[in-house]
């Protein structure tokens, strides 16, 4: 089970002082016992994820450039771009060479500062996986995807709270989404789901915002670890102190 | 019906600012029924823009001033004190004060905020139940729309911030997917269940409108 931590673009940190702790997070990662449990080798080791802030693409160009043995994700969402704009990031992802994308359909601006914004939702994530996955659009030229369906490594987040996000699920599974990444809530998860995507041979990551996790991310981990994991994501706001760097 | 709501009075004044004859158009439909453009709200109208100094040249309730069969017939009824108007308030939905305005091709000023095609519960509580969005799924989801029940607008829901019961937006109402689910489940709408819906086709959209 691989432990990853997520985190936003910088808004305020200048970006390169940003990528330098955040390589720095990495390194101490490493040195503690969670690198024991580190055995999800084709996962990412850390996901950039892009809101309101520096341009997530530039930063994962930056850091693959700087730091080429760094696998590095790129969690986007449905509600800040429309279409064009997606497969124009996703042309870019793949000319920098990302192939780990993480799309969730995001937080409804009502629920942010951004409170009278429009949010987009011209797609949604069944939507970006046809386009990746189905050939939906490819009565264009250059799709990412149209030449080569599997580049892109599509996870795609969910929750799992009721029967209704088993059936989104099987409908991800059935368009050839490659990993799911279960939004936690601190209530109990349905381990028949679970299973159920672990038979379809995917990968079910746990998307964890560390307030949940209190002062011990071991006891999280271990509380959580019969549910036959891949991995667990953390979501974490500050890379000089957080979650990890407290262990 | 088309629900509008009455315009702060300050806006039509400042709209009527250089005119002194003005008439008045109430709805007798949908803005009759949401209370901002029948016969009182007429009335009402014209006793504010009598008080402001302005001379009302007519005041007349058409039926459905979208629809311009019935407009042509109606507006012949004020049609010599239409002459002597320069300009007109409407109190309809912005349909209504759109068709008019291109009919008459005078000035024509909205008195109310158009807000969505709505169901009354009672007079003053309304609900959105439809967006007009071209494409009518409603056959393929157990009968409720996703698209304007989601605050997200979501084709192909939910999205992962629900939390099994409510939706993530305004935590007082049910996610629509999750009744959805339930409704589809009840009349055994296997088939339904598991349709993947392809993104919405907004050139539809473009296609109805008229300039």
């Amino acid at each position: 089970m691989r432990i990853i931590p997520q985190i936003e673009t910088p808004v305020s940190e200048n970006y390169i002082n940003f990528e330098e702790n955040l390589i720095k997070l990495i390194d101490e990662i490493k040195k503690t016992e969670l690198s024991n449990i580190d055995t999800g080798q084709n996962l990412p080791q850390i996901i950039i994820e892009q809101n309101f802030g520096v341009n997530g693409l530039l930063l994962c160009k930056d850091l693959k450039d700087k730091y080429g043995n760094v696998n590095i994700a790129y969690a986007f969402n449905m509600r800040d771009k429309n279409r064009i704009s997606i497969l124009s990031d996703l042309i870019t992802l793949k000319q920098i060479g990302i192939k780990d994308i993480i799309a969730s359909e995001g937080l409804h601006p009502l629920k942010t500062v951004f409170n009278a914004a429009k949010p987009v939702y011209d797609l949604d994530i069944l939507g970006l996986g046809l386009i990746l996955k189905r050939g939906f659009m490819n009565y264009l030229e250059h799709i990412p995807g149209k030449d080569t369906q599997d580049f892109f490594n599509l996870g795609a987040v969910v929750a799992l709270s009721s029967a209704v996000d088993g059936l989104k699920i099987k409908k991800l599974i059935n368009i050839g989404a490659d990993r799911f990444i279960i939004n936690y809530t601190g209530k109990n998860l349905d381990e028949d789901i679970i299973n159920y995507i672990k038979s379809e041979k995917k990968e079910v990551i746990l998307l964890v915002k560390e307030s949940y996790i209190g002062n011990s991310l071991e006891n999280f981990i271990r509380e959580n670890v019969n549910l036959n994991l891949d991995g667990i994501i953390i979501k974490i706001l500050d890379e000089k102190t957080n979650v990890f760097t407290r262990q | 019906m088309f629900l509008t709501e009455k315009k702060d009075i300050k806006e039509i004044d400042e709209a009527l600012n250089k005119y002194k004859k003005v008439g008045i158009i109430g709805c007798a439909s949908c803005a009759s029924v949401c209370l901002t453009g029948g016969s009182k709200e007429v009335r009402e109208m014209e006793k504010h823009l009598k008080d402001s100094g302005k001379e009302v040249t007519f005041t007349i309730s058409i039926d459905e001033p979208c629809d311009k069969r019935v407009l042509r017939e109606d507006i012949r009824f004020v049609e010599d004190e239409m002459k002597n108007t320069e300009a007109v308030v409407v109190l309809s939905c912005g349909t209504g004060v759109q068709t008019i305005g291109e009919f008459i091709g005078k000035k024509t000023v909205s008195g109310t905020d158009s807000k969505y095609i709505a169901q009354t519960e009672h007079i003053g509580e309304y609900n959105a139940l439809c967006g007009g969005c071209d494409e009518c799924r409603l056959n393929f989801t157990g009968g409720v729309c996703t698209i304007t029940l989601c605050p997200k607008g979501l084709l192909n829901g939910p999205c992962e911030g629900h939390n099994g019961i409510n939706c993530e937006v305004y935590e007082d109402k049910e996610c629509v997917f999750v009744k959805s689910y339930e409704l589809m489940t009840k009349y055994s709408e296997e088939e339904n269940l598991l349709k993947i819906f392809n993104p919405r086709d907004y050139g539809l959209s473009v296609k109805r409108t008229k300039i």
